[in-house]
């Protein structure tokens, strides 16, 4: 999906997962490690408010790695 | 660490009105039996005997467990189960070959299996050949999955030591003897011999993928040393609800053939050293701190090589090129076993994640196949988890009873511990 965005529709794209071994082995160029394979982009022991703040944290790292420049794979 | 493993070969099950061994027959009192796995948890208990070369559907498959009854040396089958933990893998063990005792439960339905009896789904899973003693049950209302779970596998582990308690003064067919040193004597045996360990990854991802090590939940530990014969004794319990084809079922663990194999070249192609266990966590933090420990474990073993065996699929790829990479760049080589789901038609990406490191890989087979079973006379369990089992898809149950699936539906289809008779070859 990560490559074939970039390739037929020429827009950039983040990769927010866990494995970042995997999601370079497959190729993506702009990644942004997250918390756990069951829960990616959030984590169910901390307090509510923490993890709001953790979440947030977790989608600004995605929208400035979709805006920053890269020219060769970045883990950000 | 010396054990002796006294095979009782079984040609038939029945229920009878007391649970003994009788010239290679056993009897089973089914009251008695239902009064050993009775559970507030679990209502409707029921247990059948199904044989190879029924028209028999079972259909979620959760567990499958063997038979066995320590006649002495410390411990019992299952340790830190039920009496006590202490350190199991010595002395000798009775074992009733030939049958099983198998969990059915609608607990996670996508993630349990299929295993007929005959017809060519029986061509896939080892237990269409072995005569399964079958347990049954509903959860109460309201109970939660993974209490669902843990009552389904305490069902089946108690079963299995009960019946094989029938086994403690039968005459062993063959009584097989196997043997792991100290380190220090294990390494000096054979000097001119290659020395290997073998690297025994275990499915330990939470909600209920999850695999246990005289009773504690592996991903909690860190990689450690285990004598393969405690692994003979039920030291590894399975409490996987993970895609049937390539999940090491509690049989699987007492059977593992990698570690017969390994003891069978013992002394003769090679040095067996011993065995590391890890685990496959699901935050990249653990993965790598396994790997890291993994490979300093297997360091300290002072071995030249390393087997390396995956359970599962998907992000554990990503455990096993770790532990691959970090063995190999420490001059140790490497064998991985896993299987591969490569697409109906065998072209896409095997794994997801590779390496150069990774350059020899025993394939268990491609699980994404597809075969069409058909309508069996009776099933035992929940048919209609099919359209949800992990392989099958919506309209998998066809009218005429018939199923069309792929084999990461079929229980041990696909096992990456090389029990199965599959295989995959690249071309």
């Amino acid at each position: 999906m990560v490559k074939e965005l970039e390739e037929t529709v020429d827009v950039p794209v983040v990769h927010v997962c866990t494995v970042v071994p995997i999601s370079l082995t497959v190729g993506a160029n702009r990644i942004v490690p997250a918390v756990a394979i069951p829960h990616p982009l959030g984590n169910p022991d901390l307090e509510k408010g923490e993890e709001y703040i953790l979440r947030k944290k977790l989608v600004e790292q995605a929208l400035r790695a979709l805006a920053t420049e890269v020219s060769e794979q970045t883990v950000f | 660490m010396r054990l002796e493993l006294g095979n009782i070969y079984v040609k038939d099950v029945q229920f009878g009105s007391q649970t003994e061994v009788k010239d290679h027959i056993v009897y089973i009192n089914k009251e008695e039996l239902l009064g050993v796995i009775e559970d507030d948890r679990l209502e409707g208990l029921d247990i059948d005997i199904v044989r190879p070369g029924d028209s028999v559907r079972i259909c979620p498959v959760k567990d499958v467990s063997e038979p066995r009854v320590k006649v002495s040396g410390a411990g019992h089958i299952f340790p830190g189960w039920f009496d006590d933990a202490k350190t199991v893998g010595e002395g000798r063990t009775h074992v009733l070959k030939g049958m099983t005792v198998m969990t059915v439960g609608k607990i996670v339905g996508f993630q349990e299996g299929i295993v007929d009896m005959s017809g060519p789904g029986a061509e896939y899973s080892p237990f269409s050949q072995t005569i399964n003693v079958v347990i049954l049950g509903d959860k109460v209302e309201g109970l939660r999955q993974h209490e669902h779970e843990d009552a389904v596998r305490n069902a089946g582990l108690r079963a299995a030591r009960y019946i094989g308690e029938a086994a403690r003064d039968a005459q062993p067919d063959e009584i097989l003897t196997f043997e792991t040193k100290t380190l220090e004597q294990q390494l000096k045996e054979y000097p001119d011999l290659p020395k290997v360990a073998y690297v025994y990854m275990l499915q330990t991802q939470g909600l209920m993928h999850d695999t246990y090590l005289y009773g504690v939940d592996v991903k909690k530990i860190l990689p450690t040393f285990i004598y393969p014969t405690e692994v003979m004794d039920g030291a590894i319990i399975s409490g996987n609800c993970v895609s049937a084809c390539d999940k090491n079922t509690t049989y699987h663990h007492l059977n593992s053939p990698v570690i017969f194999d390994l003891y069978e070249k013992h002394g003769k192609e090679l040095n067996f050293v011993g065995v590391v266990l890890t685990n496959e966590n699901v935050t990249l933090l653990d993965k790598e701190r396994s790997s890291n420990y993994t490979a300093k474990l297997v360091k300290s073993l002072g071995v030249d090589g390393a087997i390396i065996s995956e359970e599962g699929f998907g992000n554990p790829d990503a455990d096993l090129i770790m532990n691959c990479k970090k063995l190999e760049a420490q001059g140790i080589k490497t064998v991985l076993i896993t299987d591969e789901y490569a697409g109906r038609d065998g072209a896409s990406q095997s794994l997801a994640d590779g390496d150069q490191a990774a350059n020899a890989v025993v394939s268990a087979g491609n699980a994404n196949a597809l075969i069409t079973l058909p309508r069996m006379n009776k099933v035992i369990g929940y048919i209609d988890a099919v359209n949800v089992i992990a392989g099958g898809f919506d309209g998998s149950l066809q009218q005429d009873g018939s199923i069309t699936v792929e084999i990461q539906a079929i229980t041990g289809a696909t096992n990456e511990l090389g029990f199965n008779k599959m295989g995959a070859v690249g071309i």
